[in-house]
């Protein structure tokens, strides 16, 4: 077949598409993802001979011949079989091209045959260079062209008669490199796609199992934090009681507490730590604990908020701060005696339907350990009805970023203040749903209302 | 109404000014966080935080506004509030914060107080 440029263009995009397609099959093997992997076993390493000494034998068949020497792409599958499987793999690839192109014959037959084996050998110590990993696109498409190069230099170095040497060469150079550098690049291109490909998806599923672990971990957190709460309220003659929390995460930072003191007097607590989420309730766990213990030691409310704010302020960094409201209710007098640290006004409805707040005694507990709390005291009569909350139900939005307000939460109060403590409690939820519709719930909500009389 | 938080940063002699603007939330507050420690790291003797475009306060913002004024405290500064919308400043009344930092009608107060000290 004479050199015809056309016709040389032709074959050797055929060439191409052969090994894109060729490419394309073996990327999907399993012994190839394996290897891929760094798994290499020795039934892979005689797999990827087998395979790309075939490679390396359709690359003889499917050259043309020009002056007795096929065109060809002979030296692409060692190459690959070096490049990603190690010197032993170029190798033997490189044996099974070369004993087939041995067969052949020619005056350029024991060149073309070195070079062919060189490829795989050469594949195969840059492969080992990258410390066993598979070279990037543009090593491997230099390399190919230096392989040819080197190719084209053995076959003037040993076949003679010189001249023809000389004139196949100059002939096939150029079309041989660039053949080689192609089928290179396509297979180093589907090959690295698909190691990227496998990389990406393995960093999907470790990120994954990450996410599952830490939602598992949020929902035990959660638990623990429920255990938090009292588990059941006490059931108080001549006054009912009702409590709930809804955290806006798995965790949050609002908590209540109903401790009983000394003389059969009820403690009430509600609290809510700055911000939310996993810091707001290990600040929360802390509060509540410190706070706990604190009412348990001290007789008067005051000096309970006081001992439990400096314990929490010297722990306090990063600026965490707690709102907390403590009354201790004495339900044979009906009286409260209460502090309010910073926190959110309860609200006392009596039983006239005119209503009081019960503002601010101290600063909130967390920022200075040195602040002193006042207590105050209210006389309760039947009827009356007090309720604790936290700025997550006051705070409350609809879609227009309207808060629910203290003003709504009161008139609420007021119109079911005959009503049962749960009932009002009830109320107050379903009202702050009802508002915010659809809107996620934004902060921890947390609810306390004590009626007086049932 | 925004769902976002602009912080800006202005100088009035070498008192910085942040301008907040929007909502400052769990979400929003990290940013106005980051630029206050990088000001109290650059040396800031005082910082003084314009409200007046601040719309809406969580405890989040109050948190972090309280840690830089623990840090600002180290080094004897103080960081100065002003232009408090009227429902802004009830957060910080119900808190007691209030007793906490110095909180002026006007910038220009804010950095009178700045200057004087």
């Amino acid at each position: 077949m004479p050199a015809d440029p056309v016709n040389e263009f032709i074959v050797l995009f055929q060439m191409m598409c052969v090994v894109v397609v060729f490419a394309y099959l073996v990327t999907r093997t399993r012994f190839y993802q394996e290897v891929l992997d760094g798994i290499l076993t020795w039934k892979n390493q005689v797999l990827l001979i087998l395979v790309f000494g075939i490679v390396s034998v359709y690359g003889s068949m499917s050259g043309i011949e020009i002056l007795g020497a096929p065109l060809n792409i002979r030296d692409t599958g060692p190459m690959v079989a070096g490049f990603i499987g190690g010197p032993v793999a170029g190798i033997g690839a490189g044996l099974i091209g070369a004993a087939y192109r041995m067969t052949l014959g020619g005056f350029t037959m024991v060149a073309c045959s070195v070079a062919t084996l060189l490829s795989g050998l050469i594949a195969g110590l840059i492969y080992l260079a990258h410390r066993r990993e598979i070279p990037g696109l543009a090593v491997g498409v230099a390399a190919a062209i230096i392989i040819e190069g080197v190719h084209m230099g053995l076959v003037l170095l040993f076949s003679r008669p010189f001249s023809q040497a000389v004139a196949l060469v100059s002939d096939v150079a150029f079309p041989m490199i660039a053949a080689n550098a192609v089928g290179i690049f396509i297979f180093g291109f589907i090959t690295l796609n698909l190691k990227k490909e496998k990389e990406t998806a393995r960093e999907r599923d470790r990120y994954q199992g990450e996410l599952q672990r830490k939602n598992a971990e949020l929902h035990i957190a959660r638990e623990i934090q429920e255990s938090f709460l009292p588990p059941a309220l006490p059931s108080l003659p001549g006054y009912t009681l009702a409590a709930e929390s809804r955290p806006a995460r798995e965790v949050g930072g609002d908590f209540y507490d109903v401790l009983a003191s000394p003389g059969g007097r009820i403690g009430l607590v509600i609290a809510d730590v700055s911000d939310k989420g996993v810091p707001a309730a290990l600040f929360m766990a802390l509060s509540s604990t410190v706070m706990r213990a604190s009412a348990a030691w001290h007789q008067k409310p005051g000096d309970a908020v006081q001992d439990a704010n400096s314990l929490i302020a010297r722990e306090s960094s990063s600026g965490m701060f707690v709102t907390l409201f403590f009354c201790l209710l004495d339900p044979d007098k009906g009286t409260i005696t209460y502090v309010n640290a910073g926190h959110n006004p309860p609200i006392l409805v009596r039983n006239d339907g005119t209503s009081i707040s019960l503002s601010m005694t101290g600063m909130a507990l967390g920022v200075d350990t040195s602040e002193s709390y006042e207590e105050r005291s209210l006389s309760l009569c039947p009827g009356d009805l007090l309720v604790l909350y936290t700025d997550g139900v006051t705070e409350a939005e609809d879609s227009l970023h309207r808060q629910f307000g203290e003003e709504r939460l009161e008139s609420i109060a007021r119109q079911k203040r005959s009503h049962s403590a749960a009932e009002v409690l009830a109320t107050i939820q379903s009202e702050v749903s009802m508002y915010t519709n659809a809107m996620p719930q934004y902060d921890d909500m947390t609810l306390v209302v004590l009626k007086v009389g049932s | 109404m925004s769902t976002i938080l602009q912080v800006e940063e202005q100088r009035q002699g070498n008192i910085p000014v942040l301008l907040l603007r929007g909502r400052m939330d769990s979400t929003t507050s990290p940013e106005a966080e980051g630029q206050l420690n990088r000001l109290i790291g650059e040396g800031a003797q005082h910082i003084v935080i314009d409200f007046s475009d601040l719309e809406y306060i969580s405890s989040a913002g109050l948190r972090v506004l309280l840690a830089a004024q623990k840090r600002m405290k180290q080094t004897g500064g103080t960081v100065l509030l002003a232009a408090l919308r009227p429902e802004i400043r009830k957060v910080f009344d119900i808190a007691g914060f209030n007793r906490l930092f110095s909180i002026s009608p006007s910038i220009e107060e804010a950095l009178g107080t700045g200057q004087g000290r």
